[in-house]
């Protein structure tokens, strides 16, 4: 579309559309008890059948339970799924839903934009705050301070990973259901950001030996964590690439020190992907909501 | 009526073209205040494409146009604001109510929050929909989702209104009903452009362009084009002797695959 188009109105930002746009998104999450069960079931699965069945074997990570470590990991999953289940459902909204009154009417597409971000944001931090309500049963005590923390990351990776999804989104044409984002989207980033184990060291196999402490030691110098009672292998060079090129690697690895004090990256790079790219990848969205709606 | 500062509609030479694909080329027209006026054509004759380029969704390749005497591609946003459009498929938020979608397009278009509730109101009125109000739109019949989006496009009181087949896919007493809604606006002296297949709906139009192939092959009163076509019975014979018999198949759209699946039951699809 020419700039001339384009040109101020439909950059303002206008408080009143943002929030109805928010609102919107809020309101349909609550009549959505599938996603809502969703989020439950998720958390049940993984914190109970994973992290105490496979927690049994797995005796401590660093000294942490299996259930312990991948808590912060749960509430990323539910984090990703909610925000690109809310993205994802521009495509169905432009062909068949509200979207093109939306796209005809005067409000400026930044301010619809923003007002979806928020929306998927915030129902990000309200399906990643499910698996918190266990923090008693897993003997996590975060602080105050550290909970803020964790909200804050939740939100704001809620805000980039909607942004990401509006970037996929605006560029479908057509989509048969959530599987292909679930499968080829979700699990990815899910995977491969040291969710389930150790950024370095990842088990080979499970039982008999403890590690002694000295060598425990040594390896924690080199960056390797042990996992009680392992042998410790690296993750292959191409994986790790993957792990550190992964901004949800940074936003879990804050999540998880804000939870149990526990880190293993940079806190600089863990403030800065968590905090500095989710404000640019808002603008991304914006540009591709613009372009791939109002051409 | 023919210049673009009294006219509603003012086209000149508007054309669109995808690639080498041309979807519409050399449109001129002009609609007057308060006139009623149809578009016609078999599928894929350029139709949705020409309304799409009148209400500001599709830039034009060639030709300019302009709304209540706003330019579609300079002056958009005043465009928007003064036209109401209702699409050939329903644009409303299903998991919401009558009465949120209709807040959502009260706050879109900027009507002033002192107003929006006595607005809301009267559209559900209008739409005599005051019972269902609170209700989800999922609920709705297709009559009320069409009733309830005529409703909304009349809520900021718009200078011209485009209805894209409004009564597509109604039973007959859901298109009597609308189409007399309809026609209670001509008597209030709305400016209204429809595309219909419905050549008897069209027949009550002050005028109608047929359009095929990307260009306009007729306009004019619909009396005048059945005298003048040889022949010719009604607007149906006229419509069918200057478009011909050919069948006109498609090839099914993002939204017509969309649209099945969510027929058949498809995840994440409300």
């Amino acid at each position: 579309m020419s700039s001339q188009t384009m040109q101020e109105p439909t950059r303002r930002i206008v408080p009143s559309v943002i929030g109805v746009m928010w609102r919107r998104e809020l309101l349909r999450y609550r009549r959505d008890r599938s996603q809502i069960f969703g989020g439950v079931s998720r958390t049940t699965l993984w914190l109970l059948i994973l992290g105490f069945g496979l927690g049994a074997s797995l005796r401590e990570i660093e000294g942490y339970t299996y259930a312990q470590y991948i808590l912060p990991g749960v509430v990323t999953l539910n984090v990703l799924f909610a925000s690109l289940q809310c993205a994802v459902a521009l495509v169905w909204d432009r062909e068949v839903g509200l979207l093109r009154e939306v796209i005809v009417s005067p409000a400026p597409m930044l301010s619809v934009t923003l007002g979806k971000l928020l929306g998927g944001a915030t129902i990000a931090l309200a399906q990643g705050s499910i698996p918190l309500l266990l923090l008693p049963f897993l003997g996590i005590r975060p602080t105050v301070l550290g909970l803020l923390g964790v909200w804050a990351t939740m939100f704001f990776m809620g805000l980039l990973i909607t942004a990401f999804g509006i970037v996929i989104a605006s560029r479908m044409k057509t989509f048969e259901g959530f599987g292909s984002i679930s499968n080829g989207v979700i699990q990815p980033l899910y995977f491969l950001s040291g969710s389930i184990f150790p950024l370095k060291g990842i088990i080979g196999g499970v039982g008999f030996l403890q590690i002694p402490e000295a060598l425990r030691d040594e390896l924690r110098r080199a960056g390797v964590y042990a996992i009680g009672g392992g042998w410790v292998v690296q993750l292959p060079w191409w994986i790790e690439v993957l792990v550190y090129a992964n901004p949800v690697s940074y936003q879990l690895d804050l999540m998880r020190y804000f939870l149990l004090g526990f880190q293993q990256l940079p806190m600089t790079a863990d403030l800065l992907v968590t905090f500095a790219l989710p404000p640019i990848a808002v603008v991304i969205a914006a540009m591709a909501m613009a372009r791939a709606y109002k051409g | 009526m023919t210049d673009a500062a009294t006219s509603a509609i003012h086209c000149e030479s508007l054309g669109r073209h995808y690639g080498d694909v041309v979807a519409v080329r050399d449109v001129s027209l002009d609609v007057g205040r308060g006139e009623f006026f149809a578009l016609l054509g078999p599928n894929g004759a350029g139709k949705t494409t020409t309304v799409h380029m009148l209400t500001t969704l599709t830039t034009p390749t060639v030709g300019t146009a302009s709304v209540m005497g706003f330019d579609v591609v300079k002056e958009a946003q005043q465009v928007r604001r003064a036209l109401g459009l209702v699409f050939q498929d329903p644009a409303l938020d299903e998991r919401l109510t009558a009465r949120e979608n209709l807040e959502i397009h009260a706050v879109l278009y900027e009507i002033p929050r002192a107003e929006r509730k006595a607005r809301i109101e009267e559209a559900l009125a209008w739409a005599s929909l005051e019972d269902a109000g609170d209700r989800r739109v999922r609920t709705f019949s297709g009559g009320m989702k069409r009733r309830l989006e005529l409703a909304r496009a009349l809520m900021h009181r718009p200078g011209v209104l485009f209805l894209d087949e409004p009564t597509l896919g109604l039973d007959p007493q859901g298109r009597r009903h609308l189409w007399e809604r309809i026609q209670a606006l001509r008597d209030e002296g709305m400016t209204v452009l429809m595309t219909t297949h419905y050549l008897h709906e069209a027949e009550s139009c002050d005028r109608v362009a047929i359009i095929d192939g990307g260009s306009i092959v007729a306009l004019g009163e619909p009396s005048e084009l059945i005298r003048t076509t040889e022949g010719a019975k009604d607007l149906e014979d006229v419509f069918l002797t200057l478009t011909g018999n050919a069948l006109r198949d498609e090839e099914p759209s993002p939204r017509a695959l969309m649209k099945s699946f969510a027929q058949r039951g498809g995840e994440h699809t409300r």
